[in-house]
């Protein structure tokens, strides 16, 4: 089976290759490969890195390019636009901002689809994921990931007239619960022994408990304050029930995933560091409501 | 000297002999008949002629030129068959007039096409297409069907639609005309209209071969006769006396069992 | 009703909804540019009988004396262009298309040194779909185009060649109005398909009409939890392929004149 798998994947590249070879001759031009002086020095350092990662400066390559792409979904309030607006806001969209500022080049923000983030970095289709990710073992086994910038821990939503059902519960045991796919929430809610339903987006849970098509949703607490309740699409819904603490566990960190090896890495936290240190994240954090989340150390 | 001259053409198809040694040749202004039962091998020669089948042996010579030798691969080239197809016209059992045009158009479409390939073609296009219409034009009117001209070939009746092709062969002054049973596909009251249009041409002394399946007309109409059977020829002379008073006993069951049926 | 279309959230949906439909559309047009002359290369290919080992194994055999058993049939008939088309045929109609747009964006960036040899940023997903579209709809087009072309009586390509026409003149003056006439019925059906298939471009987040409906669901300029505009895509769909249909019922209509 996995020769087949293999054999037809291989197919389909060489299609591909042969497509893209008479295409895009001319955008090799712009790949970095040998006529940067930065890398003609690398030698020394290729052998440091890691399997996978290229040997090559990923900051040479993205100051290369000119523009420093931001792997993001539509996802409040890290990444998100305002009602008549294009421009993308939010406390992730506003720090990688002046992360690629601090490196010189632009910035351009892609949606991308969550379940190929890993394909989308290695790809060098985009440069890094910043959208409020959890740091998880798969996370750092597939990326290289930052310091820790923000906490977060996975919380229960469910319709706020049952919730003297589901508050104080320790098992989900029986339960239906809308989760993303592929999320922290994913894992914390099977762990629970749920029955879960995943869903392409964090938010289409909401939907799915809204709708009565689950019985609960697992996701970021800080979406969860940010969605539900008065004011809200979901008024009608409420959350507690920190699946963290449920399980024992600590309070999940948001980072920032790189290229595997890449030494975007180390400038990330040098930029980082130095913007707690000014006040800068600080402020950005308090006017998106996060100045309780954010890591100030 | 003979316009024509075959000589000891043989063809296979895979395994299976189609045409054996056939030899005979035509004068300028006669008209060669060919007749045959079904699987004799008369369609394939007239394919042969017209390059739409490559003989395995044999020689064709037309007006003394060697057009094809079989060990000659020189006279093979794909690119000289084109200009050579053109000593040769062809009408179809099936008509096969394009369905997309006009019969007038039918009629000019090949002319015109070669017409442009001239290198004074564009200073003088305009008189050079209404000569080829006018042309076209007078072919069809002597087919008797000038008040067809507008009509596609889907609002023609059988006899009518082999009359356009006939003009249309006729379009590129072939030297020889050849029918492949040009009636066979024609409901028995239609084919005398073409039979008619046929005689006419033979009147005016043009070189024609005609397979065909009609034999008083072959006898009436044709200046010789080849009788063929299993790919070979049979017999072959004046067409009166082939018929009335064949030589061969194969000619003679032929001729007999053609009567029985008619 | 009047009200609901000029309340600014519906105002927000629609220009979102109609950004993602010129997607969509850029993506159709494209593909129906691309894919209909490379089918027509792909089904000429299909068709292609240049056998380059029957001559000498004809001629071995002759030399021999011996009749042709199965390895020597196996030769004459080996058409190696025919058969990497009819192949390609088999590999791109008989896998999912949202896999050739997966492979197709992702895994040359992934084998290859440099990383993805497509543009950075929407344009390279544009690019990138547009490739996997035009492949998969040749290979589609391209069977229809051989039944076209092969169900042209061969009488009319015999009648071209004994008026002195060249292969290309029979090509462009004789078949071709003829195989036209013959493939805009199953053709109206591919070409309507491709309108909705369009949709899978959003696997890599290319943003078209669809995707642009999802994100009111989850969340978008403040507006979420929105199920209508998703199912009001089909207003789009519906309105288009109407347009299709029709102009494709006249071109049909305009090749009534003649029977093939």
């Amino acid at each position: 089976m996995k020769k087949i798998l293999a054999l037809i994947l291989a197919l389909c590249l060489s299609l591909s290759l042969a497509a893209c070879g008479g295409n895009n001759a001319p955008q090799d031009q712009n790949s970095p490969a040998g006529d940067d002086p930065a890398t003609t020095t690398a030698p020394a350092q290729s052998a440091a890195v890691e399997e996978g990662g290229d040997t090559e400066s990923d900051v040479a390559y993205v100051q290369a390019q000119g523009t420093l792409y931001v792997g993001i979904t539509n996802f409040a309030p890290m990444d998100y636009k305002e009602a008549g607006s294009d421009e993308w806001i939010g406390f992730d969209a506003d720090m990688a901002k002046a992360f690629a500022e601090s490196l010189g080049v632009n910035v351009e923000f892609q949606e991308i689809t969550w379940d190929y983030k890993v394909q989308e970095l290695d790809s060098k289709t985009i440069d890094c994921v910043w959208n409020g990710m959890t740091i998880n073992d798969e996370v750092t086994a597939a990326m290289a990931v930052s310091d820790p910038y923000c906490t977060n821990y996975q919380v229960l939503v469910y319709p706020a007239d049952k919730a003297a059902e589901f508050e104080g519960l320790t098992s989900l045991e029986g339960l239906y619960v809308a989760v993303e796919s592929g999320s922290a929430g994913e894992d914390a809610a099977e762990a629970l022994g749920a029955t879960t339903v995943p869903v392409q987006a964090q938010s289409n849970t909401l939907m799915e408990v809204q709708s009565g098509n689950s019985d609960a949703a697992v996701i970021d607490v800080l979406m969860a304050a940010e969605m539900t309740g008065e004011g809200t699409s979901y008024a009608d819904l409420a959350y507690s029930l920190n699946l963290n603490e449920a399980q024992g566990l600590e309070s999940e960190n948001y980072g920032v995933g790189f290229r595997k090896g890449s030494d975007l890495v180390d400038a990330f936290n040098e930029f980082w560091a130095q913007a707690v240190a000014d006040g800068t994240v600080l402020e950005i954090a308090t006017t998106y409501g996060l100045q309780d989340a954010v890591i100030l150390e | 000297m003979p316009i024509l001259d075959v000589r000891n053409i043989e063809k296979h198809f895979g395994e299976t002999r189609v045409l054996e040694d056939i030899s005979f040749s035509l004068e300028q202004g006669q008209a060669l008949a060919i007749i045959g039962s079904s699987g004799s091998g008369k369609t394939t020669l007239l394919r042969c002629l017209n390059f739409l089948e490559r003989p395995d042996q044999g020689v064709i010579r037309v007006k003394d030129h060697v057009i094809f030798d079989a060990r000659d691969p020189a006279t093979q080239q794909e690119s000289e068959v084109r200009r050579k197809r053109l000593h040769f016209g062809l009408v179809f059992q099936s008509f096969n007039l394009f369905p997309q045009y006009t019969a007038l158009r039918n009629v000019t479409l090949a002319k015109e096409l070669l017409a442009r390939e001239q290198p004074e073609f564009k200073t003088r296009k305009k008189e050079v297409l209404a000569e080829i219409e006018r042309e076209g034009l007078q072919l069809l009117e002597r087919m008797g069907l000038a008040d067809r001209a507008g009509h596609y070939p889907n609002q023609l009746s059988g006899g009518q639609q082999q009359r356009v092709a006939i003009a249309r062969a006729l379009a590129l002054h072939p030297d020889i005309l050849c029918f492949d049973e040009p009636t066979s596909a024609l409901d028995p009251e239609l084919t005398g209209e073409v039979l008619k249009v046929i005689r006419t041409l033979a009147e005016q002394k043009t070189t024609m071969i005609i397979v065909t399946h009609e034999m008083a007309f072959a006898r009436d109409v044709a200046d010789q006769l080849i009788f063929m059977d299993s790919g070979v020829i049979v017999e072959q002379g004046d067409p009166q006396q082939v018929i009335n008073h064949p030589r061969e006993e194969r000619t003679r069951q032929f001729l007999a069992r053609y009567r029985q049926e008619a | 009703m009047i009200e609901f279309f000029q309340s600014p959230v519906t105002q927000t949906i629609l220009t979102a909804l109609n950004q993602g439909f010129i997607v969509t559309l850029e993506l159709f047009f494209v593909t129906l540019i691309g894919a209909i002359p490379l089918g027509l290369v792909i089904a000429f290919g299909s068709m292609n009988r240049l056998a380059p080992l029957a001559r000498p194994t004809r001629w071995l055999l002759r030399r021999r004396g011996r009749e042709p058993r199965w390895f020597a049939r196996a030769l004459i008939v080996f058409r190696p262009i025919q058969l990497i088309c009819r192949l390609l045929v088999w590999i791109v109609r008989g896998t999912p298309l949202i896999l050739q747009i997966i492979a197709i964006y992702y895994v040359p960036g992934l084998v290859m040194d440099g990383g993805t040899p497509w543009p950075r940023g929407e344009m390279g997903r544009m690019t990138a779909v547009c490739v996997a579209f035009i492949i998969n709809y040749a290979f589609y087009f391209s069977e229809i185009f051989r039944g076209g072309i092969q169900g042209v009586p061969k009488g009319q390509q015999e009648a071209g060649l004994v008026l002195g026409m060249t292969k290309g003149q029979i090509f462009f003056k004789v078949t071709l109005l003829q195989m036209v006439k013959r493939i805009v019925p199953p053709m109206s059906n591919e070409i309507i398909t491709l309108v909705k298939d369009t949709s899978l471009s959003r696997a890599i987040a290319l943003q078209e009409v669809i995707w642009a409906a999802e994100s009111f669901m989850k969340g978008n300029q403040g507006i979420s939890g929105l199920w209508w505009p998703l199912m009001f895509t089909a207003v789009y769909y519906l309105a288009f392929s109407a347009i299709v249909t029709m102009v494709l019922g006249r071109l049909e209509k305009k090749l009534d004149y003649f029977q093939v």
